[in-house]
């Protein structure tokens, strides 16, 4: 059987000096499963990523992720364990501003041995892949060369996905990544983030504020319902 | 990881091009002064130690070897007695003596020195390494009323072959009593060489004495009263002595017999030891330039702390976002490190390029003017100085590395605008 992509149990964290932000004594994103997962701002799903994506220790209860245990005292670990299997999208600025499309794209094989061999291993070589991804994101030949900060917003969220989805991740993290899009390019881009990680098996954790994304995704869960930081006993 | 982070740095960096060109514009002028200080303190101090080379002894009236070395070599102060003309010739003929130079002092040319010596200081006063005097115009003193001035005699009152000029008593700037009858005229004019020569106005020592007949009162003779000169000119006593051996070996064994000569109070000294003496006396100046061309290096270091950490709350969303693709926290430090260290790379080298670039065209006209020898390749020091600065450029930038790594770990993955 395939490891979950997140398993928590009994996670809580505050910051230094402030009451709990988060309690969750159980949250679980299945294997290639697309889960949207809402909140308001403050709820602490900024949080709940950084936790996930072991960039922030955990304090205390269990995180697994791709059924390794994000464990608070190896930072080399969780840090390899993103650089190889885990794809991060932002709301917006999601690119280095003096690298261009295709060199942001190629960052996290840069980080990772593990991410370079897959590739390898499946026969393709990293600029080849990246512009493949880049186009099929639906970016121009006249757009791979260009620099982040000479993309539309549109289209840096664009080579963030594909930056995201290069090496074959296991999870996909997108954080508000549709929030500085409009209308019909937020639809547009769900849907092709969608195609792009069921097509891998990647698994998406989606999150947001805006309520009305979640027919697009298999499940969908409420941070409130979950997480029981601050509510009266 | 280093490769990449390598390529992220220069990338970086390329994309602040203008704050990291001003600052290593800063470090290279700073490094290209302190090398240039750092040449010059060389050359003048290679100079100084080699004014006088190849001559085993100086002699004089019994003095220290400074005071000796200064009114002899340097033309400073005043001897404190003369040496008898016997004694002169006693150290001549003594054995193992390969040559002797007499040396008179006393008169000026409108603030030159006047050396009375023989001919034989064209041949055996050497300079730097081993450099034999070189003349420039014209040839040596042969009798009477001719003089060899040096080269900056002559461009200082811009004399040339064959002008007249008067000798005075004393060596004052402004001259009371000139030998007004004596009229020298210039047949020799020498090379630069950087050492004192370039001062001096060289005549005979049969010259000097001639001047000086009829002033054995200590004035100046009544007019006419010169009508002849005496057959035998010469001196009844010379200034100082330089003395040359056949073998480096008896050096000592003499020094010891002339400064125990009991027939005159005498010194000899070892004008290579009494230099270095002297140096350690003049040189505390250079010292004091080298620290200050060290503290501009500083300085521009400090150049390197202002440019990273300038932009380190800009770029908090870039570290967040490497951070997110995989970089571990100490990358992000590294990468500024890294930047710090180019930085400061990139400064020393051009500053070495620019003083090399800078002595190639310099120092033939250094050579030229006033006879020094600068040199012009890169050296040790420069090695040094780069081999030394990238390192501390590195630590000027753990500040703000450190500034970056506290700000990712504390960021994590949500962004701060």
């Amino acid at each position: 059987m395939t490891s979950p992509a997140v398993s928590i149990t009994s996670l809580t964290h505050s910051w230094p000096g402030s009451d709990p932000v988060l309690d969750i004594r159980q949250f679980h994103v299945g294997s290639g499963e697309s889960v949207f997962l809402v909140g308001p701002s403050g709820s602490g799903k900024s949080t709940l990523l950084g936790l996930i994506a072991g960039v922030t220790p955990v304090q205390s209860g269990q995180v697994d992720v791709l059924g390794e245990a994000m464990l608070p005292k190896k930072p080399q670990k969780r840090d390899a364990l993103r650089a190889s299997r885990l794809g991060v999208i932002f709301q917006m600025f999601n690119l280095v501003p003096y690298l261009n499309a295709v060199e942001n794209t190629l960052l996290p094989l840069q980080f990772s041995a593990d991410r370079r061999k897959r590739l390898q291993d499946s026969g393709v070589d990293g600029p080849d892949e990246a512009r493949r991804l880049l186009r099929e994101l639906g970016l121009g030949d006249a757009s791979l060369g260009k620099r982040a900060t000479d993309l539309s917003v549109g289209q840096q969220q664009r080579v963030a996905a594909a930056r995201a989805l290069i090496g074959g991740p296991g999870l996909v993290i997108a954080d508000e990544p549709t929030s500085a899009l409009d209308h019909s390019a937020r639809d547009a881009f769900i849907a092709l983030l969608m195609a792009e990680c069921e097509a891998r098996g990647a698994a998406l954790l989606f999150v947001s504020h805006d309520e009305t994304l979640a027919r697009h995704f298999d499940r969908k869960v409420d941070l409130r319902e979950i997480n029981v930081a601050g509510v009266a006993a | 990881m280093t490769p990449a982070l390598l390529s992220l740095a220069w990338k970086s960096l390329g994309n602040r091009a203008v704050s990291v060109t001003l600052t290593v514009a800063t470090i290279a002028l700073s490094v290209m002064l302190f090398l240039s200080v750092e040449r010059v303190r060389a050359g003048v101090s290679d100079g100084f130690n080699s004014t006088i080379s190849e001559t085993d002894l100086i002699v004089g009236a019994r003095s220290g070897a400074i005071n000796l070395l200064l009114y002899s070599v340097f033309h400073l102060g005043d001897p404190t007695a003369n040496i008898s003309w016997d004694s002169y010739e006693l150290i001549d003929t003594a054995p193992n003596v390969s040559w002797t130079v007499p040396i008179s002092l006393g008169d000026s040319h409108r603030g030159f020195r006047v050396v009375g010596t023989t001919t034989g200081f064209f041949d055996h006063y050497k300079y730097g390494r081993s450099r034999a005097l070189d003349m420039r115009d014209g040839r040596p003193f042969t009798g009477l009323h001719q003089a060899v001035i040096g080269a900056e005699v002559a461009r200082q009152l811009d004399y040339d072959l064959g002008d007249e000029i008067l000798l005075a008593h004393g060596i004052g700037r402004v001259s009371f009593s000139e030998h007004s009858d004596h009229d020298f005229e210039i047949v020799g004019v020498l090379a630069p060489t950087g050492t004192p020569i370039d001062r001096s106005v060289l005549v005979s020592l049969e010259s000097i004495e001639a001047i000086h007949v009829g002033w054995e009162a200590g004035a100046a003779p009544r007019r006419g009263a010169d009508a002849g000169l005496p057959d035998d000119l010469t001196p009844d006593s010379v200034t100082a002595v330089l003395v040359g051996l056949d073998s480096p070996i008896r050096v000592l064994a003499l020094q010891r017999q002339i400064n125990t000569y009991e027939g005159e109070a005498l010194s000899a000294v070892l004008p290579g030891v009494a230099l270095s003496q002297l140096w350690r006396v003049v040189g505390v100046a250079e010292r004091a330039f080298v620290a200050v061309s060290i503290l501009v290096i500083v300085v521009g270091l400090c150049g390197i702390l202002t440019a990273l950490s300038a932009g380190l709350n800009e770029r908090r969303r870039e570290m967040a976002v490497l951070r997110a693709v995989g970089a571990r926290s100490g990358d992000v430090f590294f990468l500024l490190i890294i930047e710090a260290m180019t930085i400061a790379l990139l400064g020393a080298m051009v500053g070495v390029l620019i003083a090399t670039g800078g002595f190639a065209i310099l120092s033939p006209l250094i050579a030229a003017r006033y006879g020094f020898d600068l040199p012009v390749m890169p050296g040790w020091t420069d090695l040094a100085v780069v081999a030394i600065l990238t390192p501390t450029g590195a630590a000027f930038g753990a500040w703000p590395a450190w500034r970056a790594l506290r700000n990712a770990l504390v960021d994590g993955l949500s962004i701060r605008i």
